[in-house]
């Protein structure tokens, strides 16, 4: 086959369990964990290339990939099922040389896939993780590359010292440039943080890996092994600031939080964005959502497909979701499918997809504003029985 | 099985809401275009090469439509054909659906030749299988099948093709334009035809100046006794949204779960052109009964038993009852609005007062400011 050669393509990484998502990524890789009523986690690093104008994207799908695969299917939803761009998912394979197999780490799973990149033949590679929600153009950060004529760009954002240590940090020159990297420094430095959102110069990037991939007691990782190395050689490294929303949604109550921070008249994050800004998903066939003559609906999101008979307060309510009479849903996150019979109460709650709340079962609890919060979970499908307690914090 | 499928894009006219559109292209129910349905039935019965008929203002149609992906219809083989006007020596303007046919006589003749053909309308809305209707031409043996249903004909309602059907579903007879007793059943404008057959009646009408498909093929050639014709009864629901006041009625009626169920819950989904709009907004203060609400609406006042279409705003304190509010229209603060028809792109001024009723429901026309 005859490729178009591509300024830039991206490689995005969805490989990771997420395994401090819990019950939620039991059966599903992290990226494909639902988020915001009718999007998951990869719609938001995809649609991102989309809106910046990356059409050729390789997927690094590993842990789980069933239901990402068919989520990305031919990339339809985003546009990249052209002739002339692609979504590919791209799965650990077989190879003849004892190189392949699983993806040992971040870096080796680009390692592996050398051969899509050089297709194209790339001048630069922007490597994502699936695991962020937030809306950024990739080009501008391009064109900052291009124009420092640096070897790598990393993107930062400034958070508080007190979470500095969580991250990996970079430290900076006045000009941008980065002279070191740490990764979670007791004492941190600075306060830029990686967002882990990487332009490479192609050429360097791939001698760098198959170098890293030489080295027996490399972790073959992008933080720990390559960042560090390019610095060791000399290379020029530059910052790349980023001041707009972005969120890890790693944990339960980061996952919670986000999507809080979708609501009210002025959210945190504005997910409706304008056309540049547009966030695409895979869309179902579900008609209007209904909302009952006594069905209360405030500070929510409901998705389409949905039926609000009972009583929604400060809420994300995914498509095809039934809240039953009487039914009361506050401070929670109720991904597709959910069905919660009449009389249920879920609290602060982040409810699977497609899991059951029956008659009179009570979720989670309330909190004072300050007080930390104890976000009870129900995996997919699960059903919680009539009657019975899911107590604050706890999972199903 | 060939099985070709046509429908009608202009067929009907609903005031000034079809003035810019075609009666296929006309918004019905929070996220749809009354195509999307004829579209789903034939695309959900495997049905998989569609000619697109129209006449005029076709614009937003092909751009709701374009190349059929959402419906399945984008490939290589078959897929959606626009079937639109071209002026030669023999048409202009389209005076009936056989003219229509005669001008796409290259797509009707394309394929073999022992291929069925089902012709749809955009004006009549059901969720039907079509598969179940094709099996019951076959069976009959008959030329044409006629799809129809019970309980529209009431003596006052002009129905276009009205059949009155004995106990064994033998037509006893049949009325063009007129207003059928209680006990005829309404044709759904859904036909199926032996295409060979069909070819060779649309030359021969046409050769004879007949154009119209219920009076000169359907009645015309029933009554001389030179085609049989065969009636499939359906009964599950049909919308006959052939004037403003059942456009109306209809669109208020999808409130209703069991109207809901029957429309979308039935023999399959349907499917229509995706927005990728966010899911709607439920404000601090907003107040919502007894409503359809589609996505990417900002909802801050009040409504009640109303339809809302994508990315509709509702500003706080304003009042929408018993209204069809159609894409990014935007409500005022403080406006109240009963029993009106906003089209598309519509404001309605802080404070503004539109009243109308039930069979006269205020329209107000698309990018109107009032």
């Amino acid at each position: 086959m005859y490729f178009q050669k591509k300024r830039c393509i991206a490689m995005l990484l969805a490989g990771g369990q997420g395994s401090r998502l819990k019950v939620l990524t039991e059966n599903t890789a992290k990226p494909a964990v639902p988020f915001g009523g009718k999007y998951r986690i990869i719609d938001f690093p995809l649609s991102n290339c989309v809106n910046s104008g990356i059409d050729t994207v390789g997927i690094l799908t590993q842990y789980q990939p069933l239901e990402l695969n068919e989520y990305i299917g031919n990339g339809q939803p985003w546009g990249l099922n052209k002739s002339h761009c692609c979504a590919q998912v791209l799965p650990p394979y077989e190879r003849n040389d004892k190189k392949s197999g699983w993806y040992k780490g971040t870096a080796n799973a680009i390692y592996q896939n050398i051969a899509f990149i050089e297709r194209y033949n790339p001048d630069y590679v922007v490597v994502l993780s699936g695991d962020h929600i937030y809306t950024m153009d990739y080009a501008e950060m391009v064109d900052f590359h291009a124009r420092s004529g640096a070897a790598c760009t990393i993107a930062v954002r400034d958070v508080p010292l007190s979470e500095a240590s969580r991250f990996g940090i970079l430290n900076t020159n006045p000009d941008g440039s980065i002279y070191e990297f740490e990764e979670k420094p007791a004492q941190p430095k600075s306060t830029n943080a990686s967002m882990g959102i990487y332009v490479f110069n192609w050429p360097v990037l791939r001698e760098f890996l198959i170098a890293d991939e030489e080295d027996p007691n490399s972790s073959n990782d992008f933080g720990k092994n390559i960042i560090p190395n390019l610095l060791n050689a000399g290379h020029k490294l530059m910052a790349f600031t980023f001041n707009g929303y972005w969120k890890d949604v790693g944990t339960i109550l980061s996952l919670w939080e986000a999507n809080m921070e979708l609501l009210g008249k002025n959210p945190e994050f504005n997910i409706r964005g304008d056309e540049n800004t547009k966030v695409f998903a895979r869309n179902n066939a579900l008609p209007s959502s209904y909302i009952d003559e006594n069905a209360t609906t405030v500070n929510c999101f409901i998705a389409e497909g949905s039926s609000v008979y009972g009583t929604v307060r400060h809420s994300i309510i995914s498509t095809g979701c039934i809240i039953g009479e009487d039914a009361l849903v506050e401070d929670s996150v109720v991904m597709p499918g959910v069905v919660i019979e009449p009389g249920a109460i879920v609290r602060h709650a982040i409810l699977g997809e497609n899991s059951k709340v029956c008659r009179g079962a009570v979720v989670g609890g309330t909190y004072t504003a300050d007080e930390e919060k104890k976000i009870s979970v129900t995996g997919k499908d699960t059903v919680l029985q009539a009657n019975t307690v899911l107590l604050p914090g706890e999972m199903m | 099985m060939h099985v070709t499928g046509i429908i009608f894009a202009n067929d009907g006219v609903l005031r000034n809401l079809t003035e810019k559109r075609t009666m296929a292209s006309m918004p019905f129910g929070g996220r749809y275009r009354q195509v999307d349905f004829a579209l789903s039935n034939l695309s959900c019965a495997g049905i998989h090469r569609i000619g697109i008929v129209t006449r005029h203002s076709y614009q937003s149609l092909m751009n709701h439509v374009g190349s059929g992906e959402e419906w399945g219809l984008e490939m290589e083989e078959g897929g959606l054909e626009y079937l639109t006007p071209y002026s030669s020596s023999k048409t202009s303007d389209y005076r009936g659906k056989l003219e229509s046919l005669s001008a796409a006589m290259s797509f009707l003749k394309f394929g073999p030749e022992d291929e069925y053909i089902i012709m749809i309308d955009s004006a009549i809305l059901s969720n039907i299988d079509l598969t179940k209707v094709l099996a019951s031409h076959i069976d009959s043996g008959k030329d044409i099948t006629v799809v129809t249903k019970k309980g529209i004909a009431n003596g006052n309602k002009i129905i276009d093709l009205a059949l009155k059907l004995d106990s064994n579903g033998d037509i006893l007879d049949m009325t063009v334009d007129y207003a059928a007793a209680e006990d005829y059943e309404a044709s759904m404008d859904i036909f199926v035809l032996n295409k060979k057959w069909l070819i060779q009646q649309v030359n021969e009408h046409i050769a004879h100046n007949l154009y119209h498909m219920d009076r000169d093929l359907v009645l015309g050639m029933w009554q001389k006794g030179a085609a049989t014709v065969n009636a499939y009864s359906f009964d599950g629901l049909a919308m006959f949204n052939e004037s403003v006041e059942e456009y109306f009625t209809n669109s208020l009626s999808l409130i209703n779960k069991e109207v809901r169920q029957a429309l979308f819950g039935g023999s399959h989904p349907v499917y229509t052109k995706v927005r990728d709009r966010v899911p709607t907004y439920y404000g601090e203060d907003c107040r919502i009964e007894n409503c359809s609400v589609a996505d990417g609406c900002m909802l801050e006042g009040n409504a009640k038993n109303s339809i809302l279409f994508r990315n509709v705003t509702i500003c706080p304190d304003a009042q929408v009852e018993n209204c069809v509010v159609m894409n990014d229209t935007v409500i005022g603060e403080g406006s109240l609005l009963q029993y009106v028809i906003l089209d598309k792109d519509v404001v309605v001024r802080p404070g503004a007062k539109l009243i109308g009723t039930a069979n006269n429901p205020v329209i107000v026309q698309r990018g109107d400011v009032v």
